[in-house]
């Protein structure tokens, strides 16, 4: 806890820091899109093997308390955050438009989707109707939600849904909701480790369209015009632990734990093991992203209704700041 | 004269707030606070035209689990003062519990009550009775126990029985501070039921502004802000309207200073 506050007041500090840009080890904070887990191993393994010190950076991990961080970025109150493309996407396209961008994908295909335990019978998005949803509050889910059922001919106003906050996929559906949406490589993966049986409707099976980026790695425009060097040195290090992520999923797994000693080693593994072959998967590189993706989601949700925008891809996103 | 004091001191808070709030729109206009970190007094005031009736909605579940919690912590107060008042042994025991009660983290618990009572407004209200009933109770017991001993004694010897001495003597003195605690309770719990709906629930004010926060329309989340400070000034003034009807001998008093 003392530690939390400590970085609490580092974080409020770095506030009256920015623009300044010290030779010696720079300050830099990452916020984090919810509790540590095995989508920001990379990270932390930059920050235990020593990756962002060589690159001359002092590097501080924060979560907020739900549900990305673009929010947070776009305020100024970190360099770099966690967040989704559907969030970005969302952000770009709101009223008042956040001025955030994209600098690298951390999982190259969309390995979320939505869960429920195999009593509750739901395998296709018609048979959400009648269900209750448990959601983080989001409008991009209800966004979603409504497209799927659509297309699947269902009606969406048959559908409840319900905040959970923070509440895990399990205790969620034990007796609250009928389904959540999960990332595969956490919930799904415990779900076989307890030998739970769960149907699993994954995004980018139903449309390619919902192929996505998620979670993404996110930064200020502004702070990208005025660090890109630092931004380069952050990706650097980072696309380096992602690297060691997938070639030493066990050692990796335990490198997320020092900092994090709440998660559990099996499932951590198990994890890292899936997500090993899901990080970089088909794409050239690391953190690498396309626009046709970008493109695709975006005018998926337009045509949907769902944004009241079209997406401009270039400004959502880039990759000039990876390692070449 | 005291009737222009009494104007003049009404308008001041009021001509400040209007100076704050015109100095912040000013800030906003002028680009030095980005929208979606701040957003100006008129696009509150438009969100709050624009989703009049979502709101409205909304904040009938928050009022309701509001209400409701207050009124359980009232009766559960009153019930709690009158028996750690006859027994001395039972205050000595509870009282540290009461304490003890108020150091829990809501903030912590709201999510665990949810996932045992679910999403519903029972752990709403169970949040908002706990903030609630705590000042009430406090207070009142502090009026019972405050009452002059010598009045008691007189009418003790004029032959008034435990109960009579209670009800003619004991509660009413006790009254102001019963009310005191009350009005703390009132303004807590608006708040405490938007706490409890924050961290999960279908409708109410908290989930809404969590939804507006996500949806990046920081307008929205202001203009339930503004409909929860409204609600809780609008619950503080009726319970001192409440009180002026149940206690006339104060307003007595008051005319005789």
């Amino acid at each position: 806890m003392k530690k939390k506050l400590m970085v609490l007041a580092v974080g409020v500090l770095l506030l009256g820091l920015t623009g300044c840009s010290p030779k010696s080890d720079e300050k830099i904070t990452v916020v984090l899109d919810w509790v540590p887990n095995t989508n920001h191993t990379g990270i932390y393994v930059a920050q235990e093997l020593g990756y962002f010190k060589d690159e001359g950076l002092n590097v501080d991990i924060v979560q907020p308390s739900e549900g990305g961080s673009a929010d947070l970025i776009a305020a100024g109150q970190g360099e770099f955050g966690v967040s989704y493309q559907e969030q970005v996407t969302y952000a770009r396209t709101a009223a008042n438009p956040l001025p955030i961008k994209a600098i690298a994908a951390i999982i190259q295909h969309n390995t979320s989707g939505f869960a429920s335990p195999v009593d509750r019978n739901i395998v296709t998005p018609k048979d959400f109707e009648g269900k209750k949803y448990g959601g983080w509050g989001s409008p991009m889910e209800v966004a979603t939600l409504k497209g799927l059922m659509e297309a699947d001919n269902a009606d969406f106003n048959q559908l409840e849904i319900v905040d959970v906050g923070s509440l895990d996929f399990f205790t969620a559906v034990k007796e609250h909701v009928d389904f959540t949406w999960i990332f595969y490589g956490w919930d799904g993966i415990s779900a076989e480790q307890q030998n739970y049986p769960i149907n699993f409707i994954k995004l980018q099976d139903i449309d390619q369209n919902l192929d996505y980026y998620t979670p993404v790695i996110i930064a200020n425009e502004t702070y990208l015009k005025d660090h890109p060097e630092t931004t380069k040195k952050f990706l650097r290090a980072v696309a380096k632990g992602y690297q060691y992520a997938i070639e030493n999923p066990e050692a990796a797994a335990d490198l997320l734990l020092v900092e994090n000693p709440e998660i559990d080693r099996d499932l951590a593994i198990a994890s890292q093991k899936y997500l090993a072959g899901e990080y970089q998967s088909d794409a050239e590189q690391w953190g690498v992203m396309n626009s046709k993706i970008w493109n695709n989601y975006g005018t998926w949700m337009y045509d949907h209704g769902l944004l009241e925008n079209q997406l401009n891809a270039d400004e959502a996103f880039t990759n000039e700041y990876l390692p070449q | 004269m005291r009737k222009y004091q009494n104007i003049s001191d009404r308008l001041i808070p009021f001509i400040f707030v209007l100076a704050v709030l015109i100095l912040w729109e000013l800030i906003v206009n002028l680009g030095l606070v980005e929208r979606y970190i701040l957003p100006a007094p008129t696009d509150i005031i438009a969100a709050l035209i624009t989703n009049s009736s979502d709101l409205i909605n909304h904040t009938a579940v928050t009022f309701f689990e509001g209400l409701s919690g207050l009124g359980v912590a009232i009766i559960l107060s009153l019930v709690m003062a009158v028996v750690m008042d006859l027994f001395p042994v039972v205050k000595k025991a509870i009282y540290p519990v009461l304490v003890m009660s108020q150091t829990v983290p809501i903030i912590v618990i709201a999510p665990l009550l949810a996932m045992w009572f679910g999403f519903g407004i029972a752990p709403k209200i169970f949040v908002v009775v706990l903030v609630c009933f705590f000042p009430i109770t406090v207070n009142l017991i502090e009026g019972l126990q405050g009452v002059d001993g010598e009045l008691i004694n007189l009418v003790r010897s004029m032959g008034a029985s435990k109960s009579q001495i209670f009800t003619k003597i004991k509660f009413p003195s006790a009254l102001p501070y019963f009310f005191s605690g009350l009005k703390m309770a009132a303004t807590y719990s608006i708040m405490g039921a938007v706490i409890g709906e924050w961290l999960g629930g279908k409708s109410g004010l908290g989930v809404y502004m969590l939804r507006a926060r996500h949806a990046f329309a920081l307008d929205l989340v202001f203009a339930a802000i503004v409909v929860i400070v409204m609600v809780s000034i609008a619950l503080f003034y009726s319970i001192t309207v409440v009180q002026r009807l149940v206690m006339p001998w104060e307003k007595l008093k008051e005319e005789e200073e």
